[in-house]
């Protein structure tokens, strides 16, 4: 209870910070280079295949019930649009970035930086966290859009390799099932989880006790915190988005 | 690039040989039932709220798209039976994995990683015990069968997700939700689901062990353990998502009937 009380504190006072400038952009723009630049590849990796298997998954299924796989570009296209491509690269980001951070933040605990940063006037949520939570929304945002994009190109070209769709008939399909603001719904969910991946590990990172053990458990926990508020707040933004189709 | 590609290939190949030097140890000298039971209580105890959290939202979420999709074809009544066949044979064992590699991968790379540094694991060596035998085995183990008990109970709330948000976002009748399962989810869905658990749950439990085993450099190494850990286990876990596919779906061709 006591650690639901502190986070509402918490992100009451990194909200308040964010809105307040002046900020730093340099550190924002290293900051944003961690973010998404260098887990580009992976998730590029993970999302091409991740289209890989939604067209064979969505193929079988369709087979089972419709007796036909005509509408497998549609559907595969709709569920990388609106679920996987900003589930996925979420998730893939928490595992390395929120890891990345809550470990960063947890050492520094660890070591009374944070304790030197008072010392000397600056706040800490306003040092630590408001560069980190600025670069994490921008960059949760540019990856989302890239690994949508990505991931519905290596689907196109699944379909045409082994259900022998053209990419035209590809996109035809697709038209069919979804439209330019579905884009927008998954940058905006791209945006959101972006949002939380910081917000929850700096919080385990300052509350990181007792040395090396401390470090690990924050950063474990962090990534399991993180995850899992995802997948709620995917659920939330599903629903309040289902009524806007 | 290139020296990525190779570093990437060492890594894959190390931890064969490691999963082989514990298959192997497991065979000739085999640990006892007690350790593996202990680290079973560990991993299933630590994951089993958050898994069975996430399985209640999966369900929800796979439940309202489906909605969203099945209501143009007037189709509503195969809702439960197509929710629950994708989690029950991709989204359930894809899940489990995902938050297993986050916590327990995560906490047993960053464990035996501190052992390794502290040299406890040498220290293991000098007592005459194998710490393959002793320590990574029960580990290993313990990931790869809590993972089933993992999977069952987030597959349970998934079902248990989408019948509630059956109700009330599409209007579906639970006893309906309930009864077009069956009509969908094949005994072949539930195996194919069944083995993928169990890969994934091997590749992780292989990739954290290694990583551990093998780090150096004090408290940084075990951090960099830690973080290559994720990735290389994301990484494997998607991959081989595909190859199960593939696989999969290759065992369907070949014996479609008589499995159904």
């Amino acid at each position: 209870m006591t650690a639901v009380a502190d986070f509402s504190v918490y992100l009451l006072r990194s909200l308040k910070e964010t809105f307040t400038p002046p900020y730093r952009y340099k550190d924002i723009m290293s900051q944003l280079e961690f973010v998404s630049w260098q887990s580009l590849p992976v998730i590029l990796f993970c999302v091409s295949f991740a289209a890989i298997v939604t067209i064979m998954e969505s193929s079988f299924h369709m087979k089972l019930v419709v007796q036909n796989d005509a509408l497998v570009p549609g559907f595969a296209a709709l569920l990388i649009l609106r679920e996987l491509g900003a589930v996925i690269s979420a998730l893939l980001l928490t595992s390395r970035v929120g890891a990345g951070l809550a470990a960063e933040v947890g050492s520094m605990q660890v070591t009374e930086q944070i304790d030197a940063l008072r010392m000397l006037g600056i706040d800490p949520v306003r040092f630590l966290v408001v560069p980190r939570f600025l670069a994490c929304i921008a960059g949760g945002f540019l990856l989302s859009l890239i690994a949508n994009l990505v991931c519905l190109y290596c689907a196109m070209l699944v379909s045409e390799l082994s259900l022998g769709y053209s990419p035209g008939a590809f996109l035809t399909g697709m038209r069919a099932f979804v439209d330019f603001q579905d884009l927008i719904f998954a940058t905006i969910k791209g945006a959101t989880f972006g949002a939380v991946i910081p917000l929850v590990s700096c919080f385990f990172g300052f509350r990181c006790k007792s040395g090396a053990e401390g470090v690990g458990l924050a950063t474990t926990n962090s990534v399991v915190v993180s995850s899992v508020a995802i997948i709620v707040l995917d659920f939330v933004l599903t629903y309040i988005f289902s009524h806007f189709y | 690039m290139l020296k990525v590609l190779k570093n990437l290939v060492d890594d894959i190949g190390a931890c064969m040989m490691f999963l082989r030097d514990m298959i192997r140890t497991g065979i000739r000298t085999p640990c006892t039932w007690e350790a593996v039971c202990v680290q079973i209580w560990k991993v299933t105890v630590q994951s089993l709220p958050t898994t069975m959290m996430a399985g209640f939202f999966v369900g929800a979420i796979m439940t309202v798209q489906f909605t969203m999709q099945i209501k143009a074809f007037g189709a509503l009544g195969y809702l439960g039976g197509l929710a629950t066949s994708a989690t029950v044979r991709e989204v359930g064992p894809l899940l489990i994995a995902f938050l297993l590699s986050g916590k327990v991968g995560a906490f047993t790379s960053a464990e035996l990683g501190t052992m390794r540094v502290t040299e406890q694991i040498d220290a293991i060596r000098c007592l005459g015990a194998n710490p393959l035998q002793e320590i990574i085995l029960p580990r290993f183990l313990g990931i790869v069968i809590s993972s089933f008990i993992l999977l069952a109970a987030g597959l349970l709330m998934s079902i248990f997700g989408g019948l509630i948000l059956g109700a009330f976002f599409a209007g579906i009748n639970p006893e309906e939700y309930i009864r077009h399962i069956p009509t969908i989810v094949s005994k072949f869905s539930i195996y194919s689901g069944l083995f993928k658990c169990l890969v994934f749950a091997m590749i992780l439990a292989s990739v954290c062990t290694y990583k551990g085993y093998t780090a150096t450099g004090g408290a940084k190494g075990v951090g960099r353990a830690v973080v290559s850990t994720a990735v290389m286990t994301m990484v494997g876990i998607v991959v081989s998502d595909w190859l199960t596919s593939l696989l999969s779906e290759t065992t369907l061709v070949l014996f479609r009937g008589d499995l159904f």
